[in-house]
């Protein structure tokens, strides 16, 4: 039976609670604990039905550690103190800026109990991350600690048609403290979103945010925080990275910000997939890097020294922001299939072509990536064009897909690299996928090709001097290879780049190069211009290993190495994940692709080089139209030095606008494309180009931002304290292997 | 030599003065606030006696430094939505807002309306000047109706 002792009983000034610390001595021999009761009857932040209840295990080495380093608060009295509203800088209870923290003093008399109070004072610089500021909100359990978030809920509503999605995201943030703080969030949306729309709302107000150049909506967002008002701000980092910024949320106060967004969605291997994101994984920057993306522990910012910094919480803790999702897709013809094997859903179909999806609410903690995937009926998809026309002129996206005829041609002899990501983000489960599958590819070799084994972490390392004939012996060989690597250290991409690309192709084979990663770098551009610099004959395969792998990165990587993608989640088939992808480079691709439009004048086609047509993996092509089409597309090409051709029914709506979408989709895939281009011929004009075609169509790019600021009124007091919202690792991660702590 | 260490202390004050002084100068926000300042103007449509469906208005400062930072919905149901506006008008930081209804004619709002706030930064010592035109304004029918446009700065609480 448990047996508390009541030490102390206090009113928490700042979020009138009443707090009790009480000792439980019922455990003489293991470690006590101490739990700080918080009453919710007086609960003035916050809606928890029941006690808050945290519970600190204490070790005698501990007390003894605790009470020396704060005998120099001795003199100081024990009192509950609302967060300072510091002028600038993070949260007290986030950088050890000083201002509210959870310290211990120690209570006379000391006796053979260790007696503390928990107090809030303006010390304790390491203890910062083990509170939130000023509410008492924290709850808390020797398991999982649930932590506090000013980011209480992310509610997502898309739709689909077709196979164009169009998804609004609507973060609702509040300030459970007790003073004002400005909520940071780093975030991840899909790489192709063409965000367009930006909403904030403060009650039932909502203010329209403008798109602008980055560095004036920065000026403004600083500007609007400095003198008071609400306002807040989207940036972007990497093109599937974005920081959200919302300053002077007073507290008890709620503040949603709605974005929106179109994409594309992918199809694989007779599968359309829809792709939420919800968390960024850990990054590893190269040493001397500075504008990365750093991975700190909660409480620990500027630590990594990059300028953008995700915190992430301790594997004790747990986010209090969770998610909900509905999804409405309408394929238009018979969905056959549907899963998602990534999240417990809700799913209806409310017709054969209609299904609607929801997210399980026992299913909530956003630490991986959604994927939903459906099949639509029909031995083969065929090829087609949507278009749209308004004022701007005409758009239009064609998904190509493979002919038939590459499916009958032979197999050529193989050169297969396969490059494994042996660094610390892959221990565990994601490493152990990765080697399954690699063991599968080698399982599927066959005489006359040849293979090579690629490791890299901080370094380098390769199985043979040079690629292998595949004999049962070299295999064998090669599997005893792949099982003794070990995951750890960083993740230094390049030197993986550098062993499998720079070595002479054998020409009697087609050379595929596999990477088989999580993507957790922030040095995309130097390894997307790396591929694009070294790429020669070889065509790369990139498999994203893991919940919620980097898109961004993975998806460039097979595009600039002329190859395709494919993503191998935790629980799926490692096996079927390269069965899938030898069935694919068993039959040539079709290349040197080149459109006959017909009728309709075309300009601004994206992606600029057409890719190599790869079985089960269609390409999409969007672009600018004028005229009428009124005869057919061809597409003209070759598959192991046959010509072929591919003809498509051109309806290009005429005036009818049914996919208002279509110009925000071109303006994301042009700004990709000059993005990309940047990565390899920088150009200081790029970013010029780029910037004017993200404000000609209201876009988000790295050049763009939007601001949104409340003129009607000023709030109270100094601009607050900067609050990070802290996120879980991504599942299947380790912190212990990603995370910086100092 | 007393004078010439009276020289260095004073030098010293002086310097530490000074270097306190720069201090407050770059803790300072970079845009000072007497220089720039957020405003709130209220955009309003009179339809009269007829029922209110869509309109397009144009706004721009004709004088000042003007950034539109902001557009918000109107007072009523109809109009709650923010107004979309021309990205490409915006960019010369005149903006060109538009909105409509599908409501029954009933539940339009008439007469004088408030059907959106334009959220601005001021920069500078001048005081702008606004200018507002409606471009059109229609019925639920889809008819052209005879509107005026009108705005009011919001005075500050």
């Amino acid at each position: 039976m448990t047996q508390c002792r009541l030490l102390k009983t206090f009113q928490n000034r700042s979020s009138r609670r009443k707090e009790a610390l009480i000792c439980d001595r019922s455990r003489k021999d293991g470690p006590r604990k101490w739990s700080l009761l918080t009453s919710a009857a007086e609960v003035g932040l916050g809606t928890s039905p029941r006690p808050l209840r945290l519970v600190v295990p204490v070790s005698g080495s501990l007390i003894l550690f605790v009470l020396l380093l704060l005998s120099g608060c001795m003199k100081r009295p024990s009192t509950l103190s609302p967060l300072p509203g510091s002028a600038s800088g993070t949260a007290p209870g986030f950088n050890g800026g000083g201002g509210l923290t959870r310290s211990a003093v120690p209570m006379t008399p000391l006796g053979a109990d260790e007696v503390w109070i928990l107090a809030r004072g303006d010390q304790t610089k390491n203890e910062a991350a083990d509170d939130m500021p000023g509410s008492g909100a924290l709850m808390a359990k020797l398991e999982e600690k649930m932590v506090e978030m000013p980011l209480k809920h992310t509610d997502v509503r898309a739709s689909v048609n077709g196979y164009l999605g169009s998804v609004e995201v609507i973060q609702k943030f509040h300030n459970p403290y007790s003073s004002k703080i400005e909520a940071v969030y780093v975030f991840p949306l899909p790489h192709n979103a063409a965000v367009n729309e930006f909403i904030m709302t403060i009650g039932d107000r909502r203010i329209r945010g403008i798109i602008r150049e980055r560095t004036e909506a920065e000026r403004i967002y600083q500007d609007a925080k400095q003198q008071g008002y609400v306002a807040s701000l989207l940036t972007e980092e990497r093109p599937n990275l974005f920081t959200q910024s919302v300053a002077n949320i007073e507290p008890g106060k709620e503040i949603d910000v709605n974005i929106r967004y179109f994409h594309t969605l992918d199809y694989v291997d007779g599968w359309y997939e829809f792709v939420f994101p919800m968390v960024v994984g850990p990054r590893f920057n190269p040493p001397g890097m500075t504008n990365g993306i750093g991975s700190a522990a909660r409480g620990q910012q500027g630590v990594t020294g990059q300028t953008t910094e995700v915190q992430y919480l301790r594997p004790h803790e747990r986010t209090s922001h969770d998610i909900s999702l509905e999804l409405d897709v309408e394929a238009s013809v018979a969905i056959e299939q549907f899963e998602c094997r990534t999240h417990q859903v809700i799913s209806e179909a409310a017709s054969p072509s209609h299904v609607t999806v929801s997210l399980n609410p026992l299913d909530t903690l956003p630490n991986k990536d959604l994927v939903f995937r459906y099949r639509v009926a029909g031995d083969r998809i065929k090829s087609a064009l949507v278009a749209h026309r308004d004022d701007r002129g005409g758009f239009f996206t064609l998904m190509l897909y493979p002919p038939q005829e590459i499916q009958e041609m032979p197999r050529q002899p193989l050169e297969l690299v396969f490059v494994l990501d042996c660094s610390g983000s892959m221990n565990g489960r994601p490493i152990a996928q990765a080697k399954a599958a690699i063991e599968r590819g080698l399982g599927l070799l066959q005489r006359g090709d040849s293979f090579q084994l690629i490791t890299f972490s901080t370094t380098a390392s390769q199985f043979g001097d040079k690629p292998l004939e595949a004999t049962p012996e070299n295999v064998r060989s090669g599997l005893r290879y792949l099982r003794s690597v070990n995951s750890e250290g960083g993740t230094m991409m390049i030197e993986g780049i550098k062993a499998a690309l720079d070595f002479r192709h054998d020409p009697r084979r087609v050379r595929f190069v596999c990477f088989l990663t999580d993507g957790f770098i922030g040095n995309e551009t130097q390894i997307l211009g790396a591929i694009h610099e070294r790429l020669g004959a070889s065509r790369i395969f990139s498999f994203g290993i893991g919940s919620s792998v980097n898109r961004y990165l993975l998806d460039h990587m097979a595009r600039q190495g002329r190859g395709a993608v494919a993503y191998l989640g935790l629980k799926d088939s490692a096996a079927q994940i390269m069965e899938d992808f030898f069935e694919r480079i068993s039959h040539p691709a079709m290349t040197d692709l080149a459109v006959d439009w017909g009728a309709l004048h075309v300009t601004e086609i994206f992606p600029r080089e057409l890719p190599d047509l790869f079985s089960g993996r269609p390409v999409i092509l969007t672009g600018r139209y004028s005229g009428q089409a009124v005869s057919a597309i061809h597409v003209n090409g070759k598959a192991a030095g046959q010509p072929l051709q591919v003809a498509i029914p051109a309806t290009s709506g005429g005036a009818t606008a049914t996919h208002p979408a279509l110009p925000s989709v071109w303006a994301r895939m042009k700004i990709a494309d000059l993005t990309e281009q940047s990565t390899y011929a920088p150009d200081p004009e790029l970013p010029d180009a780029i910037k004017q075609v993200a404000l000609d169509y209201s876009l988000m790019s790295a050049f763009t931002a939007f601001v949104a600021v409340d003129s009607s009124r000023r709030t109270e007091g100094t601009e607050g304290t900067t609050v990070p919202v802290a996120v879980p690792v991504p599942e299947g991660v380790k912190y212990d292997t990603t995370v910086e702590e100092k | 030599m007393k004078v010439a260490w009276r020289i260095v202390y004073l030098a010293i004050f002086a310097l530490m003065v000074f270097g306190q002084a720069a201090e407050l100068r770059a803790q300072q926000p970079a845009t000072e606030e007497g220089r720039s300042r957020f405003r709130t103007i209220d955009i309003f449509i009179d339809s009269r006696s007829t029922p209110l469906a869509a309109y397009q208005v144009e706004f721009e400062a004709t004088n000042g430094v003007v950034k539109i930072v902001g557009i918000e919905g109107g007072e009523p149901e109809a109009f709650r939505h923010p107004p979309v506006y021309d990205p490409k008008a915006i960019q010369r930081d005149r903006v060109i807002i538009a909105s409509f209804s599908t409501a029954t004619a009933s539940t339009l709002p008439r007469g004088k309306t408030r059907v959106a706030t334009i959220h601005i930064q001021v920069s500078g010592d001048q005081e702008p000047k606004f200018e507002i035109k409606l471009q059109t304004a229609g019925d639920s029918q889809g008819h052209k109706i005879s509107a005026q446009a009108t705005f009011e700065e919001r005075k500050a609480p």
